[in-house]
């Protein structure tokens, strides 16, 4: 920690950032009517490719083959995207079939169900499967897998055993670097809603920009090199996006939470490079990749270098170590259509599906690319966030080759006053609460 | 600092927080007394010992907690609750004197409040200022990586950053801008093709006319205004906002929504005789940049009421097949043009056409980049035009009252080369009216110049005009409206067979010799005497 002693100001660590967001940009794609069997197709190719180059070591005497080649009784290895058939899940043309009323939206729960059974599918045809080795509460549509077994008489496919991607190739980070350098990550931050305490967002900034605390807190401070705001950083009212034309009240009423924000984000950028990305509250799009929130609503905080209006899902690699992470809604979305105990767990199976968000399109909302599929993971981040959930957690797990990945939850701010550090140099995490309390 | 300060910032502390009842937080000390926070912490430390006792003090408490060693906690407690939060914390944690204030808060986010103020008020201070919430000064920390720019937001100094681009734009704009022309041209559009991305902006209007150019440079904040459509102005000139270049214009607006409206701009003759220029629009499909569309009048025609008309063209270039995700303009109320002017518009068009030889040949963007559609002005003002195109998506949509006059000029330009200078007056006639426009064929002995109209296979109407004789199109007595092709050739084959010559970017003069190759689906010739070259391509 170097202390300047000349004007007794410490100086803050620097960190070399380098942006990895290209792929989730949709600048450049074209929109010719198209729905998602090309970025199912895409998807299948990609993974299947890697997967059959993965079959010598698995399974090296049994031959691959596609569903529709599929014969009875003989034992074979067919990849493809597994379809979960589920009971309750929510259908556009059930809604449509009843009454135009005032439903109420779908609730966020879970619509999972004993009968709900998996479908392997490939561009030549479906096989339902059967199997105790297949859970259906653990896997969801949209995951290429390669499965082992054989056809019954049935028309089924008994399998024997799975193979998932597992994680994908991982550069070693640079070990050891000697200095203690922190990424903070909060989410949720939920400006302008009312049960967001502004006094407690405030708290840290001041916190994170060193006017908070001693000389000890400050020297803490002034190693954060980097700020993530991984989405949902404001909330506009409901009731005034019902479609009706707005009073002017009611226009200055729309803008005032991101005025407040910037205003705060102006002042952490200030001091301290910062990474916005959009969440589902958030006033940019809502078919993932998200893009980045545009900088004029951050008139002030544009300004700075340090503002960076980023993408959802995020990646970006800093002082070399490699992150990855979302908003949230890819695990939210997993967490509503499979079974985990922890939001962790869902964390891990991405990363061993080797695909952020395998739910996206069939119910997550996403662009229809026709030549790729951005969310797949090439290459395995060091740091794997997920925001806007309801409790701070973190793990490490480790893959076969390897790999060794953080998994972080962040929780959402604006109900927990949490945030999380992470430091750079181990990849340890710990929490950063703020209260306050009045009463005695 | 000085004792004397000292104690002054002592009485004026008092004073607030006792007369005022303010709350004072460290932060708000500092900012207010321009001391560092460190030093405004200090401040108030001593004023509570000093006079703390008919105050509230509230303590900021930050330290590892006990309870779970891996939270780093940080507490805001006000004087009575804090030995117990001590406790709560493993070991050593730091006490600080957060604010001072005349009783309790019942809701923490009072403290809040009176900060909040005074940032917000730092922070509206114009951007060219630099004060102590910008650069963070008071903050024990200090980041000398951190720069700060401004002027090039999309914020700010609009007027200034108006006339750079606008001179910018002047030399680099390839649109067929009124750059070139020193008369004054009324003209503006913003021109997708000059730029995208260009923080130029394109939207240069290089002939400030009557002032009544807007503003809406390439700049972001300045798009916003750019659909404003603007009224009149004097001459009657249709002030156009043309959509930003491609870039940040229709990223703001959604690619979407950049669709070419079906507002093919079709000149309403009657306009076009009052003496407003009209500007043309043309939606350029293929081009990557927006083109803008306006409805132009002709000049002469009485005086209508002028319309712009935004035509965002979508981005890619080659696109017949994208699709525009937003809605679709509403019809553009178009007046219809009378017979009468129709034919005092097409030899009028066909004068000023022929005058354009002489014109100066007017710069175009080439064509990829043709954006904005050259304007023909009946009334040979001088005129930027950038390309004309003209795209609907309904037959529907056009209108009878829509009319298509005949860009001849335009259209017949086939070379993007050369920004236009000349003027050229644009008619459009009505699709509806296929005799007229054979009427209007008729109407020049040499070399005539037809409309045609067809639906192509998207169901967009196109216009074309065509030079008869040379290409030997056949003047179509269908009725279609036309959609002027735009000038990306390779459209071409949506089209079929009948190549429909995408207009270029609107050259001027040499009409003669364009290449107007405008294919006639079904068009029977003008004149029986000339055969149609085209007939040998008959499309499949």
């Amino acid at each position: 920690m170097e202390v300047d002693s000349e004007n007794g100001l410490l100086q803050r660590k620097q960190a070399t950032y380098q942006s990895l967001d290209e792929t989730f940009l949709i600048a450049k794609e074209t929109y010719k009517g198209q729905q998602y069997s090309q970025i199912y197709f895409a998807r299948l190719h990609l993974m299947r490719t890697m997967l059959y180059s993965l079959l010598p070591t698995w399974k090296p005497h049994l031959p691959s083959c596609t569903v529709l080649g599929l014969e009875q009784g003989k034992e074979c290895v067919i990849v493809g995207t597994l379809y979960k058939h589920m009971k309750l899940k929510p259908s556009v043309l059930d809604e449509y079939s009843k009454e135009r009323s005032a439903s109420p939206l779908v609730q966020p729960c879970n619509f999972l169900h004993s009968d709900d059974y998996l479908v392997l599918e490939d561009e030549s045809g479906r096989v339902k499967l059967r199997g105790a080795l297949l859970l259906p509460s653990i896997y969801v549509t949209g995951i290429v897998v390669a499965l082992h077994g054989k056809e019954t008489g049935a028309g089924d496919f008994e399998v024997e055993d799975l193979l998932e991607a597992g994680l994908p190739h991982q550069i070693d980070r640079p070990l050891n670097s000697g200095e203690d350098k922190f990424v903070v990550f909060v989410s949720g931050l939920s400006v302008g809603s009312t049960s967001a305490n502004p006094l407690h967002f405030q708290l840290f900034v001041d916190h994170i920009t060193g006017h908070l605390g001693d000389e000890k807190e400050q020297g803490m401070a002034a190693q954060i090199v980097q700020v993530v705001i991984a989405g949902n950083s404001v909330e506009i009212g409901r009731g005034l996006l019902n479609g009706q034309n707005l009073g002017s009240k009611d226009q200055s009423k729309l803008s005032e939470p991101i005025k407040e924000l910037d205003i705060l984000m102006s002042q952490i950028a200030a001091g301290i490079p910062v990474d916005i990305m959009p969440g589902e509250a958030d006033p940019a799009n809502f078919a993932l990749p998200q893009q980045p929130l545009h900088r004029c609503l951050f008139p002030g905080s544009a300004a700075f270098n340090t503002f960076r209006s980023c993408t959802n899902p995020h990646s970006f690699e800093l002082d070399d170590v490699r992150f990855l992470g979302t908003s949230g809604q890819n695990i939210d979305d997993l967490a509503k259509y499979s079974d985990a105990t922890c939001k962790l767990e869902f964390l891990e199976r991405t990363l061993r599906w080797r695909h952020i968000a395998p739910t996206a399109p069939n119910t997550l909302g996403c662009y229809p690319f026709t030549d790729r599929d951005p969310f797949f993971i090439e290459m395995c981040p060091h740091v794997y966030f997920v925001g806007n959930q309801e409790k701070f957690d973190t793990s490490v797990i480790k893959g076969s080759d390897g790999q060794v990945v953080r998994l972080v939850c962040i929780p959402k701010f604006a109900e927990t006053g949490t945030a999380v550090m992470l430091n750079l140099r181990n990849l340890e995490c710990h929490a950063l609460t703020f209260g306050s309390q009045f009463d005695s | 600092m000085a004792e004397t300060t000292a104690l002054g910032i002592e009485d004026e502390i008092h004073s607030f927080v006792s007369d005022r009842l303010q709350v004072i937080s460290y932060k708000w000390l500092s900012r207010n007394f321009l001391v560092s926070s460190n030093a405004a912490k200090r401040l108030l430390e001593e004023f509570v010992e000093k006079h703390g006792d008919g105050l509230a003090v509230i303590y900021s408490l930050s330290g590892w907690l006990k309870s779970n060693p891996t939270t780093y906690h940080i507490r805001l407690v006000p004087s009575h609750m804090l030995p117990d939060a001590k406790e709560e914390f493993d070991g050593k944690c730091s006490v600080q004197v957060y604010s001072i204030q005349a009783c309790l808060p019942k809701d923490p986010a009072t403290l809040w409040n009176h900060e909040f103020v005074q940032a917000e008020d730092l922070f509206k201070q114009p951007s060219t200022l630099d004060n102590c919430l910008r650069d963070n000064r008071f903050c024990g920390v200090s980041n000398s990586f951190v720069k700060r720019t401004v002027g090039e937001t999309p914020l700010g100094s609009g007027s200034i950053q108006v006339k750079s681009t606008r001179v910018s734009g002047l030399s680099s704009c390839s649109i067929p801008q009124a750059t070139a022309d020193p008369r004054s041209i009324q003209k503006n559009y913003q021109n997708a093709g000059s730029n995208p991305g260009a923080q130029s902006p394109n939207t240069a209007k290089p002939v400030k006319t009557e002032g009544n150019v807007k503003p809406d440079l390439a700049q972001v904040a300045e798009k916003e205004k750019v659909p404003r459509p603007l009224p009149n102005n004097k001459n009657g000139q249709n002030n156009k906002n043309s959509s930003g270049s491609g870039g940040s214009l229709a990223s703001m607006w959604g690619r979407a929504s950049a669709k070419p409206k079906p507002d093919a701009c079709l000149v309403q003759a009657e306009k076009a005789r009052q003496g407003s220029s009209a500007e043309h629009e043309i939606s350029d499909d293929d081009d990557d940049d927006k083109a803008f569309s306006a409805r132009r009048t002709s000049n002469g025609e009485g005086s209508r009421k002028r319309r712009a008309v935004f035509n965002y063209s979508d981005e890619e270039d080659e696109d017949d097949n994208a699709i525009s995700l937003g809605s679709p303009d509403p019809p553009k109320k178009s007046v219809p043009c009378s017979k009468e002017s129709l034919n005092a518009s097409t030899s009028e068009c066909n004068l000023s056409f022929e005058e354009e030889k002489s014109k100066p040949k007017i710069e175009e963007e080439k064509e990829g980049d043709v954006k904005a559609k050259p304007k023909v002005k009946e009334e040979k003002e001088s005129d930027v035009k950038s390309k004309p195109k003209v795209k609907e998506e309904k037959e529907s949509e056009l209108k009878a009252n829509q009319h298509l006059g005949e860009n001849i000029a335009t259209v017949s330009n086939d070379k993007k080369a050369g920004s236009l200078t000349s003027e050229k007056t644009l008619c459009h006639v009505t699709e509806k009216d296929a005799s007229k426009k054979n009427t209007m064929a008729n109407d020049v002995p040499k070399r005539r110049k037809v409309v045609k109209t067809r639906i192509d296979e998207k169901g967009r109407e196109v216009t074309e005009v065509v030079w008869e004789g040379e290409e030997q199109d056949s003047k179509s007595n269908n009725n279609n409206s036309a959609k002027i092709a735009d000038n990306n050739t390779a459209s071409n084959a949506i089209n079929g067979p009948p190549a429909v010559r995408k207009l270029p970017a609107v050259g001027n003069a040499a009409p003669a010799n364009q290449a107007w190759k405008a294919g006639n689906k079904k068009a029977a010739t003008k004149d029986p005497k000339q055969g149609n070259l085209f007939s040998f391509f008959k499309k499949a």
